[in-house]
């Protein structure tokens, strides 16, 4: 029953929104427990429910289901970031109206990346990649706030430019392949690689995916979109919104329908290498907290696509474990931000310093967040971004490899630059009042940090035993 | 494709990048956030018209019909969407011009 994957959100956001009394109360827990049934559907992996076969939604609708050892890493991150950003929405969204639209988006959003995991149709991954991003134009914009609007908008603008690119792609394809399935457009590509259109419908493909990752040298709304945003939406966009909408339709193309040819090899791996170089470079000049971190998505984002790039069997695993990992960490900074944003009332990094005395959960998960984005082992971005590189050396791009490794020094520079800045030396004055975050964060931020150390730890243990790192590299 | 259908392509590929242009061209001249959501959906309408091609040529005009009504829904949204951000800029700034839009820098 793999539709319940897209059924349940579904029927979650009707039920909240049936005019009975107490439905909205409930909002919170539903989605909460939805998200924690994905996440335990996963890690429970070859159980009862993947064996299901009869889908009577799927047949009903004549569509095609499929999972691979990626989707459930896709799955995983959805479910984890998609909870993370809940609570941090219940704890630092001023207005209840606006908590419940937040809820209510949520769910959308939902549906429309776990229908983005599972499809295998052109033209049904435009229309579910539409519901996500509108989801998200709403979501950035949900207080209604200047800055929040302007941000809202780029997105909008760009993001519509890219989907009106991607259509126009797979209204080609459908003129050379008479159809939008997966496996018959992969077998009519073959069939006719040297023709022109097909050229065309690749290009225009990739243009989508590139402008929704916020690749370089599309990456102009992303630092808006998330700086603008608020915290709990922020978490939503750096940790899922964009890299399932965006990295992962690209990677999924790029292995089940276009396939690996040498030209979109060159462009993945220079698109990645651009960006990793590029947002590492720009996160080092940023005051405002979120918006460098912003920035480090982008050269984030862009060890994955290098990854994809490389095309091998451990680059792809590598890529994938770098998606969750990013995912985590990301999430977890972003909580630090919610919570600087709360206590503080501002993300300039100027105005803070000293702050791990006031704040000793905030600046120690802050600080295991970001060595574990800067690969310092043992913590779980190390081994993502070995994988990466060791997959990169293998195959003989040592210069992509130099590349990659080097950008974690500059990767390590900004974030130590930042944590001087907010968190270690003497506390700046006027901010002795300043208080740790309520419990729901803390504990947030302590167990996204657990995972992270867990992760880190137990990667030898865990290769064997959890199923979908076990299932991609093996 | 035959001779006849690459004619047709090449016929109604000419309108079709109009289209593109004029809505690429639209959306960088002017600092009308309507303006310029004016030229997405110009944008989007070049590529509706690609899709009824495609399905016209290849004989598959059932299933370009079904494409194009779910695009046309989709595209509501959009502009439903869109048109709600731009009224809260015009509440904000008392204005819809791009050029009053310089919060976010950097």
């Amino acid at each position: 029953m793999l539709s319940l994957f897209i059924l349940l959100p579904f029927f979650c956001l009707i039920a909240v929104n049936l005019p009975v009394k107490g439905a909205r109360r409930l909002a919170f827990w539903l989605t909460a427990s939805l998200f924690v049934l994905q996440i335990l559907a996963v890690l429970l992996h070859p159980s009862v429910f993947w064996g299901m076969k009869e889908d009577l939604f799927a047949n009903f609708f004549a569509i095609n289901f499929s999972v691979n050892n990626l989707s459930l890493v896709i799955f995983l991150t959805i479910g984890i970031v998609g909870l993370v950003s809940l609570i941090i929405g219940k704890y630092t969204l001023a207005n209840r109206p606006d908590r419940f639209h937040f809820t209510n988006l949520l769910l959308t959003a939902l549906i429309g990346m776990n229908a983005l995991a599972l499809l295998t149709d052109l033209f049904s991954m435009y229309v579910f990649i539409e519901v996500t991003a509108l989801s998200s134009f709403i979501l950035i914009a949900v207080q209604r706030e200047k800055t929040a609007l302007e941000g809202a908008f780029k997105y909008l603008i760009i993001s519509t430019i890219a989907s009106a690119l991607m259509l126009s792609s797979v209204a080609l394809i459908l003129l050379v392949s008479g159809s939008t399935s997966f496996d018959v457009v992969s077998a009519a590509l073959k069939a006719s690689s040297g023709s022109v259109f097909v050229k065309l419908a690749v290009a225009l493909f990739l243009c989508g995916p590139f402008i929704k990752s916020g690749l370089v040298p599309f990456h102009g709304w992303l630092p808006d979109a998330y700086s603008a945003a608020p915290s709990a939406v922020s978490v939503l966009l750096a940790g899922i919104i964009t890299k399932v909408s965006g990295v992962y339709v690209l990677m999924k193309l790029v292995m089940s329908v276009f396939g690996f040819t040498p030209v979109i090899r060159d462009i993945l791996m220079f698109a990645g290498a651009l960006s990793i170089v590029f947002g590492a470079l720009a996160a080092i000049g940023q005051k405002d907290f979120k918006r460098m971190l912003a920035y480090s998505s982008i050269s984030q984002v862009g060890y994955i696509i290098i990854g994809l790039g490389c095309g091998t069997k451990l680059a792809i695993a590598g890529a994938a474990l770098h998606f969750f990992n990013h995912a985590v960490f990301k999430s977890l900074l972003f909580t630090n931000a919610a919570v600087m944003e709360q206590k503080l009332g501002t993300v300039d990094m100027d105005k803070m310093g000293g702050l791990t005395s006031r704040m000793p959960f905030t600046g120690m998960t802050s600080l295991i967040a970001f060595l574990s984005t800067a690969g310092i082992p043992p913590l779980s971005g190390f081994w993502s971004k070995l994988l990466i590189v060791v997959a990169l050396w293998t195959s003989g791009m040592h210069g992509y490899a130099a590349i990659a490794l080097l950008a974690s020094v500059l990767t390590l520079a900004y974030f130590l630059s930042m944590q001087r800045r907010v968190f270690f030396g003497k506390l700046r004055p006027g901010l002795e009042a300043v208080q740790e975050a309520g419990t729901g964060l803390v504990i947030t931020q302590v167990a996204l940090a657990l995972v992270i150390l867990g992760v880190g730890l137990g990667f030898p243990f865990m290769l064997k035993t959890l199923a979908p790192l076990k299932n991609i590299l093996w | 494709m035959n001779e006849t259908a690459m004619q047709a392509f090449w016929f109604f590929g000419i309108f079709i990048s109009l289209l593109f242009i004029i809505g690429v061209y639209c959306i960088l001249a002017t600092f009308n956030l309507l303006r310029a959501l004016i030229g997405v959906e110009v944008l989007i309408k070049g590529a509706t018209l690609l899709i009824i091609l495609a399905g016209y040529l290849t004989g598959n005009t059932a299933l370009a019909q079904a494409f194009v009504i779910t695009l046309i829904v989709i595209e509501v949204v959009v502009m439903v969407v869109a048109g709600g951000v731009i009224l809260w800029v015009f509440r904000h700034n008392g204005a819809i011009d791009a050029r009053k839009l310089t919060d976010l820098k950097g």
